[in-house]
């Protein structure tokens, strides 16, 4: 048991210096000279001041460690990623790392609530399908999904902005990160992410009702009720793995999401950021990310290690192949 | 009327009373969808089943017989139709089963599992008829403990208070010949193997005392040791609870060693019917007498064969060993000599390694230790070219052929596959050669252009055979190549490989559960146990001669089955 | 909604799509403007009789605008797709048939490193990194998609590896190439092209979505993604801007669903059941 966490968390930390070297390799590949981006271009500065201009800029090669190897600047960086220095904004000239961490409740807040009603909605309206599997409600709420999966996600948040604030003015605009603002920005992330969600609970619980073990149950005379009880046990842990790793997801794209709704997270934090060319932001961005996604995929990794993985093993197999 | 048969004619009325009819079926009709067309599969069936008797139903593989068992349990899928029928259960219940036939037709397609919406099955299943499945592994739910099982369908039914569930699923366990009762509640599906799965569900459904027991194949997925013991303590539980039982199988064994009536069905209809010993002696029906005849052909021990000579072995397999992840140890020091032209058996339970063994002489899997010489040359270890030109020297043939072959191409293609592969001939000489293999195993004519999909089973098994000999190996391993089929085509195929045998000379390592189908074909039978040989004996004196328990406790539980069927 | 007998979804998926199809790559013909032509006198129109789908701030006819910009977003999409599926059928392959090597668990690594930059995040970052546009768009879905095709390909070569007719390949002496080739892939191919389906989609509306935020295709092009973002600044005064381009990526996203649901439907395994 303990063999197989410290295997798991081996494994994440090698994903995450993986992760690392590719971002360090993208920023160094990025055209353009960093020193040129926060002094402006020599050709902008007076000809007299060439010479000045060329001592400043070696000065600041320097203090960036821009003139040392490549191996050098990694390891460098990494020190300083160590004690949690993400650098600090060419624009506003503050800490990154408190930056982030200032706007990651504001994500965190979104992402968890958008979570819970997708969850809701998946698993409810997924069992309520394969239940009537065939049938009339089956097929409406099928339709709707499809309909919902090929909605372009700020339409939905367009639509629902309309609706609720203009038209019925039951949503207040503002920037503010609020309990009270949370609700519509929430709802919008769950319906996007609701359907692939019901799809496969749907289709895990059709598997399950296929299986000997359900024929079995019915021929003890047990009812349907609790004959479906037997299946959900069966059908529910890979989609509750899904709601998991579903998660990165909503954390990632809730940047649509945000910037429509002015929600102050670090998604839109990030897109200003962009459009500013600010790069240590992008940097510190990616990469809080990614640790966020390695940290998730860690732990619905031991909490499925954690229940007795040989009761699943055989099913393993068959859930990853489900589309 | 039947009773007047077996006891006279005096015995009647008294025996009248006490055989009561549990489980009546009348004029029932089942089809299937298949596309647009429906395939009627049982046609106007009528069948009873007495109190305290076992009456099996013996078929083939599409006569029916599941079908039966899930209609009258409503597990029908929904792809099934009912066409009509009546089912009387004990004296009082009487269900009409096209009562919903005709509301899922209007629209076209089914509606629901096993039609007839109005019945209430609940009420039926469990407490009136009771199920036992083939699988019964798969029959339990994987992430519930036994104890769990019990507790739910006691509790459902109101047959016990909480506090009386684990004195009665304890009893019951102990019943079916679990001394550990405690320890088996607590344990997942899983953790049991096949047979004692299967001796559970028995329990739960004992634990309901249902009025009929349907056993559907209840043993086919078990070796032959496990196959007894369940068999030995369905018959002692029924006689003890004077259960109405209906078994429904394949294997005339099994109908012979537990049945007090049989039905014989083929196709949906009932060929015959009558007292288990008065049908297996005398059989009356046209079928019946040639599903006996492909039993005991091969089930006849057999004439004394010697291989041709000794000398070299042609394939020996010195202190093999092999574990999968590291751990399980699956081989155990296997030592085994093939000579030329010999067919040798491995007869051994599953699990015990001997499809491990052939993967491991076929190149399919690397042995940790050990060697395999063929002609004297180690193979077990060769890779990339050398390992492929070993196809030519020894093929196989699997267990499941349709899965073996290609879905997508003809019986003609198929064989020229492994000619493609090896590079020979030109593309004229490889038609020519797989015309004449394949007409060797009797694929002729349109068959030749067919494909697996158009084909039966035994007709691919031939396909297969034919492909494995195009190259003109010396050995042909066959991996329980005959465990899948029918009793009939089984009887064809083993008589095909002999005269394959006889005509090309070539060697066989045949591997099977059934100790029927190795004394009647090989000339010597090797035992596995625990992944290794406990012993190599002549087929016809590993009666007399055996020492070993093992091989004495198979052979026992093999030969009880079938007292009295020669 | 749809079963083998009655593929509705299929059918009407592949209608839509024939219809958009014939729409978008007709535009030079149909399209009633030129979708470049800036016309100042009629700035940001309503729906009318002349513009059904209005007019931008320039003036130019959006329907006009939609049509064209559709074959670069559809060709754009559909390309890169078709790039990362060969990538993900041929790492899927390699990582399958040779699973447990040393190069099955280099590549699974590599497929974890991926799996741990959500695509918003690469497509921002290299965005913000090399600059806007589509091709740097693409490069960043090429880069990621393909690990969804690797992985179910990978796990459909491992099932069929347990299958008796890998085995007899093997018994029979079929070279590697010839079991990836007449085993394997055969197998592997309809799962993948059902999740392309249904991953072009969401490739489509994650291009979208990016152009939206200002990190694809750059104004003036017609695109339906630039011409979102150029949208996006009149939402309030001429909401239409919007719809023309939505419209169409609903219905375009819509009719791959509707193929991809109908194909996975044909092709289930495994018999629907009821309770």
């Amino acid at each position: 048991m303990y063999r197989m966490l410290l295997r798991k968390l081996l494994e994440a930390f090698i994903t995450l210096f993986c992760a690392t070297l590719i971002i360090f390799t993208l920023i160094r590949l990025a055209p353009g000279d960093p020193v040129q981006l926060l002094l402006g271009h020599p050709g902008e500065a007076a000809l007299s001041d060439k010479q000045a201009y060329d001592d400043r800029a070696a000065g600041l090669r320097a203090k960036l460690g821009l003139d040392q190897s490549m191996i050098k600047q990694y390891t460098a960086w990494i020190h300083k990623l160590v004690q949690l220095d993400l650098g600090t904004s060419i624009h506003t000239g503050r800490a990154v790392g408190a930056e982030i961490a200032a706007r990651l409740p504001a994500t965190a807040m979104l992402s968890a609530a958008a979570l819970l009603i997708q969850a809701v909605l998946g698993l409810f309206f997924g069992t309520v399908s394969a239940l009537k599997a065939g049938k009339p409600g089956d097929n409406a709420i099928r339709l709707v999904c499809v309909a919902l999966a090929s909605t372009p996600a700020f339409v939905i948040g367009l639509v629902l902005l309309s609706v609720f604030a203009v038209t019925l003015g039951a949503y207040e605009i503002s920037s503010e990160a609020g309990l009270s603002r949370l609700w519509l920005p929430a709802l919008t992330l769950g319906l996007i992410g609701a359907p692939q969600l019901i799809r496969m609970a749907r289709a895990n619980m059709l598997a399950e009702f296929g299986r000997i073990y359900v024929l079995s149950a019915l021929s003890r005379g047990l009812g349907r009720g609790r004959v479906v009880k037997h299946a959900l046990r069966n059908a529910l842990l890979p989609v509750i793995t899904m709601i998991a790793l579903s998660l990165t997801s909503l954390i990632s794209g809730a940047v649509v999401i945000e910037s429509i709704f002015s929600w102050p997270g670090i998604g839109k934090y990030a897109l200003d950021s962009i459009l500013l060319k600010d790069y240590p932001v992008i940097q510190g961005y990616a990469l809080v990310m990614v640790s966020l996604v390695i940290l998730i995929h860690l732990c619905v990794d031991v909490v499925y290690a954690l229940i007795d993985p040989r009761i699943h093993r055989n099913r393993e197999a068959g859930a990853e192949e489900h589309v | 009327m039947f009773a007047a048969r077996y006891f006279g004619e005096d015995t009647f009325i008294m025996v009248k009373k006490e055989l009561e009819t549990m489980l009546q079926i009348t004029n029932l009709q089942v089809a299937y969808r298949q596309g647009r067309q429906s395939v009627r599969v049982l046609d106007n069936l009528s069948l009873e089943l007495r109190q305290g008797e076992i009456l099996a139903l013996l078929g083939e593989s599409g006569s029916g017989k599941s079908t039966i068992a899930k209609a009258v349990t409503g597990l029908l899928p929904p792809s099934a139709h009912i066409g009509g029928g009546t089912l009387h259960i004990g004296s009082t219940l009487r269900v009409d089963m096209d009562m919903a036939a005709g509301k899922g037709r209007g629209k076209g397609r089914g509606k629901g599992r096993g039609k007839g919406k109005g019945i209430q099955w609940e009420g039926i299943r469990g407490r009136g008829i009771a199920m036992l499945f083939q699988d019964a592994q798969q029959a339990l739910n994987p992430v519930m403990k036994i104890g769990a099982h019990f507790r739910e369908s006691l509790l459902y039914h109101r047959l016990a208070s909480p506090d009386e569930v684990k004195p009665i699923s304890i009893r019951l366990l102990s019943q079916l010949g679990f001394l550990d009762g405690e320890r088996i509640l607590e344990c997942y599906p899983f953790q049991l193997s096949g047979g004692m799965c299967q001796r559970v569900c028995l329990a739960l459904a004992l634990c309901l005392k249902p009025a009929v027991l349907i056993a559907d194949e209840p043993t086919s997925a078990l070796d032959t040791v496990s196959q007894k013991e369940v068999l030995d303590l369905l018959k002692i539980t029924q006689k003890e609870l004077g259960l109405a039982v209906l078994l429904i199988t394949h294997d005339i064994a099994v109908a012979n060693a537990v049945s007090d009536r049989v039905i014989v069905l083929n196709k949906g209809v009932i060929e015959e019917e009558g007292d288990t010993r008065a049908v297996f002696s005398k059989p009356r029906a046209a079928y019946t007498r040639q599903l006996l005849s492909s039993r005991s052909q091969i089930a006849k021990p057999s004439r004394e064969r010697e291989s041709s000579h000794a000398g070299e072995p042609l394939l020996e397999i010195i202190g093999l060993e092999k574990t999968f992840d590291g751990k399980k140890r699956v081989l155990h020091d296997v030592n085994l000599a093939l000579n030329r032209k010999e067919i040798l058996g491995i007869l051994g339970g599953s699990g015990c390694g001997k499809s491990t063994l052939a993967r491991c002489i076929t190149g399919l899997e690397y042995p940790e230790r050990g060697h395999v010489m063929y002609r004297g040359a180690d193979i077990s270890r060769l890779r990339g070219k050398g390992k492929r030109g070993l196809c030519k020297h020894i093929q196989m043939v699997f267990q499941d052929a349709r899965a073996s072959l290609n879905p997508g191409r003809t019986a003609m293609q198929l064989v020229q596959e492994p000619l493609q592969y090896m590079h020979i001939g030109n593309k004229g000489e490889r038609e020519t050669l797989a015309r004449f293999y394949l007409h060797e195993v009797g694929i002729t004519g349109d068959l030749l252009s067919r494909r697996p999909p158009q084909l039966s089973t035994g007709q691919c098994q031939r396909i297969a055979i034919a492909r494995a000999l195009v190259l003109r190996p010396e050995v042909l391993i066959c991996d329980e190549a005959v465990s899948a089929l029918d009793m009939s085509v089984q009887a064809q195929i083993l008589a095909l490989l002999q005269r394959l045998h006889k005509q090309f000379g070539f060697s066989i390592l045949m591997i099977s559960h059934d100790i029927r189908v190795l004394r009647s074909f090989c000339h010597h039978i090797a035992v596995m146990n625990h992944g290794s040989f406990s012993e190599v004996k002549r087929a016809s004196a590993l009666l007399h001669e055996s020492k070993q328990s093992y091989t004495q406790l198979l052979l026992r539980c093999a030969g009880d089955m079938e007292e009295g069927l020669y | 909604m749809s079963n083998a007998n009655h593929p509705i979804s299929l059918i009407s998926g592949i209608v839509v799509l024939s219809l958009l199809a014939i729409l978008i790559l007709g535009a030079p013909f149909l399209a009633p403007y030129d979708p470049v032509k800036q016309n100042v006198t009629e700035r940001l129109e309503k729906p009318s009789m002349e513009h059904p789908l209005g007019t931008d701030r320039f003036g130019r006819d959006v329907l006009s605008r939609t049509l064209h910009g559709g074959q670069t977003t559809l060709i754009s999409s559909v390309v890169a797709l078709c790039a990362a599926l060969i990538i993900g059928l041929l790492v899927g392959l390699t990582a399958g048939m040779f699973h447990g090597s040393i190069i099955d668990i280099i590549l699974m690594r590599l497929i974890d490193v991926l799996l741990s930059f959500p695509f918003m995040v690469l497509a921002m970052v290299i965005a913000a990194l090399f600059g806007t546009s589509l091709i740097h768009l693409l490069l960043a879905v090429v880069a990621v998609w393909w690990v969804s095709f690797a992985r179910l390909t990978r796990s459909v070569v491992l099932h069929a590896k347990n299958e008796t007719s890998f085995a007899a390949a093997r018994v029979l002496g079929a070279t590697n190439g010839a079991i990836i080739f007449k085993e394997l892939l055969p197998k592997a191919i309809s799962p993948v092209l059902i999740l392309a389906t249904f991953e072009l989609g969401s490739l489509i509306l994650s291009i979208v979505a990016l152009s939206f935020l200002g990190l694809g295709s750059q104004p003036p092009a017609p695109e339906w993604g630039s011409m979102l973002a150029d949208g996006r600044d009149h939402f309030m005064q001429a909401p239409h801007i919007l719809i023309g381009p939505a419209l169409f990526i609903f219905l375009t996203v819509l009719a791959f669903n509707l193929i991809g649901e109908g194909l996975r439907d044909r092709l289930d395994p495994y018999e629907k059941s009821e309770l």
